[in-house]
Parts: C-alpha cells; sequence; structure tokens
C-alpha cells in the first residue's frame, strides 16, 4: 500500500496547495477526535463509529498523500481529480445514508415487535384475572 | 388459559378490533360484537390513542392490548393474530372499530372459516350480493365480470357504503394490480373486516407489512397458497371522525401500494421451512377439518 502511494506521489500533475493539505489534515484530525469524543462520552455506539472513522482516515490519507487521489482518478478514468473526489465522496455518503435507513428499518421492526409483546402481555394478564373472578365466583356458589 | 370464555361450540374464536383513538365508538361496537358473535372473545387494540379508548373498552368487557405508542394499523392488526396464534385460537376475525363492520357480517365470514371452505375470508362491500351470495370453496369464480366494471353500485338501502372519488380511483388501482398478481379476482382488497384460521394466523404474526398491511397481507396468502375468499356485505357509513384519504394522502397510498405489491412479487413462494417453524401444536389447517369431524 505504501509503495503504491510513494508511486502515485511521484506523478507531477496534482493541484492541492500547502494550505489546503493542512486544513483538510486538520479537519480529519479534528473529525476524528470528536467521534472519539462522542464514542466516550456513550453519545455514539463503537459498532456505528467503524464507518466515520474509515472515513476521516480516507480524508487524512488524501490531504497527506495527493498523488493517491490522482491514483484514484486515473483508475477511474476521470481526468479531473477534484470529479473524482466529489464523486466518490458522494457516493459514500449515498450508501452510508442507505446503510441509515436499513438499520432504521431493523429498529422500526424491533421496537413494534417490543410494543406487541408488552400489548400481549397486557391483554393475556387481564384475561388471567378474568378467568380467576370466574373460578372463585364458581367456588362461591 | 383454554377456559371457558371464547368458545362457539368447540371452536375457540377471538375477534379482535384494532382501534386508535375511538373512544366514541368503541363500546358500540363492543356490544354489536357481543350481540352477533355471543361466544367469541373481544380484543381490542388500542394503537397508542390519545383519548379514552383503552378504558371505554375494558368497561364495556373487552380484553384490551394496549401498544405503548401508535405504532400503525398493520402492527395493530399483527398484534391481534399474534394474540390468537399464541393463546391457542382456532379462528379469529377483526374489524373496523368505527362502527362501519356490522358484526352480523363478521359472523358470516367466521362461518366460512369454521366450515373450513377457506383459510382467508374477506368482507367486501363492492361484491354484489345477490350476484354470489355463497361463493364456491375453490374461490371465486366469476371472472365473466371484468376487472374494471366491478365496481357496482351498492344494494339500495339506507345506511349502506358510499365511497368518495378518491377512494373509489384508489380501489380500482388496487384491483387491477392485485388481480394481476394473484390470478385471483379481489373485489374490495382494503377491506378491514377478514376472518382466519390458524394458518393465517401463523403466516400473518410473523410477515405482515406495519406499512400496507390489507393489499400486502393478501398478495403474500395467495402466494403461500392459502385459499382466500371474499364475501359480500353491507358495511355502514362511518359514524365519527373522518376518512384520512385526501386526494394528495391517496396519491401517495396508490404510489407506495404499487411498490409493495410489485416487491412482493419478488419474494419467495411458500417455503417448506416455514411450516416447521409453525409453533401451533395442533397443527394449523388440518384443525377446521378435526372441528367438522367432533361435531
Amino acid at each position: 500500500m505504501r509503495a503504491l502511494t510513494l508511486g502515485a506521489a511521484q506523478s507531477p500533475t496534482v493541484h492541492l496547495t500547502p494550505q489546503a493539505r493542512i486544513l483538510a489534515a486538520a479537519i480529519a484530525i479534528a473529525f476524528m477526535a470528536m467521534i472519539l469524543e462522542l464514542i466516550r462520552r456513550d453519545r455514539l455506539q463503537e459498532r456505528y463509529s467503524v464507518v466515520w472513522f474509515v472515513a476521516g482516515l480516507g480524508m487524512l490519507a488524501g490531504a497527506a498523500f495527493p498523488g493517491l487521489l490522482k491514483f484514484v482518478a486515473d483508475a477511474m478514468g476521470v481526468r479531473d481529480t477534484n470529479v473524482a473526489l466529489f464523486s466518490i465522496v458522494l457516493l459514500l455518503l449515498l450508501g452510508l445514508a442507505l446503510n441509515f435507513s436499513v438499520i432504521m428499518s431493523r429498529q422500526a421492526a424491533q421496537i413494534t415487535r417490543l410494543a406487541q409483546e408488552r400489548a400481549l402481555e397486557q391483554a393475556r394478564e387481564q384475561a388471567r384475572l378474568a378467568e380467576k373472578d370466574l373460578e372463585t365466583e364458581k367456588e362461591g356458589l | 388459559m383454554a377456559g371457558r370464555r371464547g368458545r362457539i361450540g368447540r371452536v375457540r374464536t377471538l375477534v379482535f378490533i384494532p382501534a386508535w383513538n375511538e373512544g366514541a365508538s368503541i363500546a358500540g361496537v363492543i356490544g354489536d360484537v357481543r350481540g352477533s358473535i355471543p361466544g367469541a372473545d373481544i380484543l381490542v387494540i388500542d394503537d397508542g390513542s390519545a383519548d379514552a379508548t383503552a378504558a371505554r373498552a375494558r368497561e364495556a368487557g373487552a380484553l384490551v392490548a394496549s401498544l405503548p405508542f401508535n405504532q400503525g394499523l398493520g402492527a395493530a392488526l399483527q398484534t391481534g393474530y399474534l394474540y390468537a396464534l399464541r393463546e391457542g385460537y382456532d379462528c379469529c376475525a377483526h374489524l373496523d372499530a368505527d362502527g362501519q363492520h356490522p358484526a352480523a357480517e363478521v359472523a358470516r365470514l367466521l362461518e366460512e372459516v369454521v366450515a373450513d371452505r377457506a383459510d382467508l375470508v374477506i368482507g367486501s362491500r363492492y361484491r354484489d350480493p345477490s350476484a354470489a351470495p355463497k361463493p364456491p370453496a375453490d374461490g371465486p369464480k366469476t371472472d365473466d365480470i371484468g376487472l374494471f366494471s366491478a365496481h357496482r353500485p351498492p344494494v339500495e338501502g339506507s345506511g349502506d357504503y358510499r365511497p368518495t372519488l378518491s377512494r373509489r380511483i384508489g380501489t380500482s388501482v388496487f384491483r387491477f394490480f392485485l388481480t394481476l398478481a394473484t390470478r385471483q379476482r379481489f373485489t374490495d382488497t382494503t377491506s378491514g373486516m377478514r376472518a382466519a384460521n390458524r394458518r393465517v394466523m401463523a403466516l400473518f404474526s410473523e410477515h405482515y407489512s406495519p406499512d400496507f398491511a390489507e393489499i400486502e397481507s393478501l398478495q403474500l396468502a395467495v402466494r403461500q397458497g392459502l385459499r382466500v375468499e371474499e364475501v359480500p356485505v353491507r358495511m355502514l357509513e362511518r359514524t365519527g371522525g373522518t376518512s384520512f384519504l385526501t386526494p394528495l394522502r391517496s396519491a401517495f397510498f396508490i404510489f407506495k401500494g404499487m411498490i409493495v405489491l410489485l416487491v412482493g412479487q419478488f419474494r419467495p413462494r411458500r417455503e417448506e421451512a416455514d411450516e416447521r417453524h409453525d409453533p401451533t401444536p395442533r397443527g394449523g389447517g388440518r384443525l377446521g377439518k378435526s372441528v367438522e369431524a367432533e361435531r
């Protein structure tokens, strides 16, 4: 992987100013720090944080090795690196959003079943009591 | 829990009523059911009502299962099927809580199930009662009427059901596509008046779309090889509240329904695995016959 990125970095035509790279790296690091903090405060579960860490690392890698972007763009057959970057990010976000819809659907189904179980338990309890009343009534007669 | 209650002859019957903010009409519906189907247990599924629906139902002597928050009609109906399945009822029926469904008609649906002429029986407001007083056992065979021409005005008389235009359009669209999907003619795809046996309970308590309960459940039942039958019934105008169907909502409703039907066509057909997972100790479909034999 390292050899690959180094090889790509040698390619000359990447238009990223040092300021832009520093800014991107800073944002990536701040982003990952935020994720760590969210996990620490129990606001984010580890299993949902992995994907964001990967995104943060990807951002950092893009800032550190601009050649990487160029390499990916070439591999995609896209001449403009920026277009490649935007397409990749867009696709990733699309995938993430879909992933969340799937998770949400699963949890909605779980919540529904939980609500149903609770309601059923309530009705069963009521039926049990009614049955008991009926029996005591019979014994009383 | 298999007590003296909830029996018609030897058949344990549950009638359940999904209710969402129907405090005004629920007691009347319960009374109607008790009068027309005296042997049945009555369960009201309170779908997170904000009013006194649950209290009214309890006062009227029904069992009440309260969902802690509103989950939609599909989830409420599924709760009823779950209760019927787990508490060992032989057959079940459900009707709307707003007073549109006369319980006497529900009793007729139950007769079909108890006689084992069908697994799932739908009460249809649109099927002409005079044309088919008792549909044949192997499902309706009245295809001489076209797909679209099936909308006939209900029989003359006061208190009969008259749908609005947007509902009529939706009904025709669903009728067309459901007929296409199942190759069986349905006239009242969104009817909330149904009766079912244990095979249906087992199916619906596991697979029941919370969003689009009425139509998808029909498609599902037919695809699983269950015998689904429509019986013409008389329905009344709403006694309280308004229909939730505005034109825009109807359009959305129809669109959603088409997606549901399309996806449903690609679901696996009847799985043998489902049969094995059937948690009923008394063996689903054969039950109706054994009931008859016991008589």
